[in-house]
């Protein structure tokens, strides 16, 4: 196998239980180097048990899991030495000054990009001489990321990044994902992050699993994805009539109106629609978030 | 030039971009050998995956419409005809067959849509005109 050719992670068949309760059942799936992959899940669906497998903080109980080719077990170093994680939790020694943090973990790296260093701490506004003990959850989360960008790694682990930040704070954390360190790796470094906050990463997102209950719900390209799934409203002059919805997801009647939720389906059920002459029907393609709830309701 | 993207039209993220720049050069709101932004600062602003930019840049280069040049970044191409009369034809037929079957669907007449036609033409024109006005 050419080495460009070995996904920058591969899952396959992980199943992993804390005692008798089961947290992830036969997952698989496989992320493209230079893509940025997104794993969509409610909480508790075993997105962090996932995560902490790939980083050798748990060790599957069945299945296999690869970084770059590599068991994480085995290879614990090489793995880590090619990835940086940002954490749901993140914590730092509380007496070491922000600057104390940043040169404690960029002991541990062959590469630290001080420019880019420098550039966020002044983005973010962050006080160098500021214990990390002062400082709020969304500046603490702010230090793990320049900590995990800095490395210049192939691949940035995040697990659920933003939730409990305020909107200002997620928002400069994605622009910087993109830009910092994505765009810095001219279309070779990997991301796999994990969120129940979809919207936010919509236009990240090249392709996503959707888990519920340590399974695979739906695994696709988020374009695809978006073609796939749509909403098609139809107004009819009376009480709409009786159609024959067979592949509709979910079909939703009111007043004259009805509204039906198709996955992939959706040109059939128009044509179907508009044998009865609707007054008006309208058709648009559901976000990320839209088709989460839709492929867990269903 | 501000961009608008919109994941509830079904259309992949990075065609829209390729459709907005295509307009944005029709209409004269963006000139022959002007710059495009650059994929990272355009990237961080849409809050768009590095990848999809840099897609809809490749893609716009294939078709003549813009072009690259090495460390300086991309501009929109002198004389966009970089391609073969027949082959422009063609692309332009897929536009117009989808604005076919749309009218097909919103029961607009043939002559209506002749007509919308010729009015939107005249107001590229028009905004077009306004423009060069504008720069003299």
């Amino acid at each position: 196998m050419p080495l460009n050719d070995i996904p920058a992670i591969a899952i396959d068949d992980l199943t992993y239980a804390y005692g008798r309760a089961e947290a992830v059942r036969g997952l698989s799936f496989a992320v493209v180097p230079g893509r940025c992959y997104g794993l969509f899940g409610r909480n508790g669906a075993g997105k962090t048990t996932t995560m902490k497998c790939l980083l050798n903080l748990l060790r599957p109980q069945s299945g296999t899991v690869r970084v770059f080719g590599l068991d994480p077990a085995k290879s614990e170093v090489e793995v880590k030495r090619r990835l940086a994680y940002v954490p749901d939790q993140v914590a730092f020694y509380p007496w070491m000054t922000v600057r104390e943090t940043l040169d404690y973990l960029s002991s541990f790296r062959e590469r630290w990009n001080l420019r880019t260093e420098e550039e966020l701490l002044e983005r973010f506004r962050l006080d160098p001489g500021k214990r990390a003990g002062e400082l709020s959850k969304g500046q603490r989360t702010q230090l793990a990321l320049i900590a995990a960008i800095c490395p210049e790694t192939d691949l940035l682990v995040l697990d659920e990044p933003t939730s409990g930040l305020d909107p200002i704070v997620r928002r400069e954390f994605i622009e910087t994902v993109i830009g910092a360190y994505q765009a810095g790796g001219e279309g070779r470094r990997t991301i796999l992050v994990s969120t129940h906050l979809i919207t936010e990463f919509e236009g990240l997102i090249d392709e996503f699993t959707i888990i519920d209950q340590g399974r695979s719900v739906l695994t696709s390209e988020a374009d695809d994805a978006r073609q796939r799934y749509q909403r098609i409203r139809a107004r009819f002059a009376g009480n709409p009539p009786e159609v024959d919805l067979f592949g509709a997801l979910r079909v939703q009647r009111q007043g004259r109106e009805v509204e039906v939720i198709a996955d992939g389906a959706g040109p059939i059920i128009q044509d179907r629609l508009r044998e009865h002459t609707p007054e008006a029907i309208w058709t648009e393609a559901l976000t990320l978030e839209e088709i989460f709830v839709a492929a867990l309701r269903a | 030039m501000i961009f608008q993207l919109n994941y509830k039209s079904g259309k992949p993220i990075y065609l829209q971009l390729v459709d907005q720049i295509k307009a944005a050069a029709a209409s004269g709101a963006l000139q022959p050998g002007e710059a495009l932004p650059p994929i990272r600062a355009l990237a961080e602003e849409l809050r768009v995956n590095r990848n999809t930019i840099a897609k809809a840049y490749s893609e716009l280069e294939s078709l003549g419409v813009v072009e690259t040049q090495p460390g300086r970044g991309c501009f929109l191409s002198e004389s966009p005809a970089g391609l073969r009369k027949d082959a422009r034809r063609k692309l332009l037929m897929e536009d117009i067959d989808q604005a076919i079957v749309q009218a097909h669907h919103l029961q607009v007449s043939e002559e209506e849509f002749l007509q919308l036609v010729r009015e939107r033409v005249a107001a590229f024109d028009q905004r077009r005109k306004a423009r060069e006005v504008q720069e003299v």
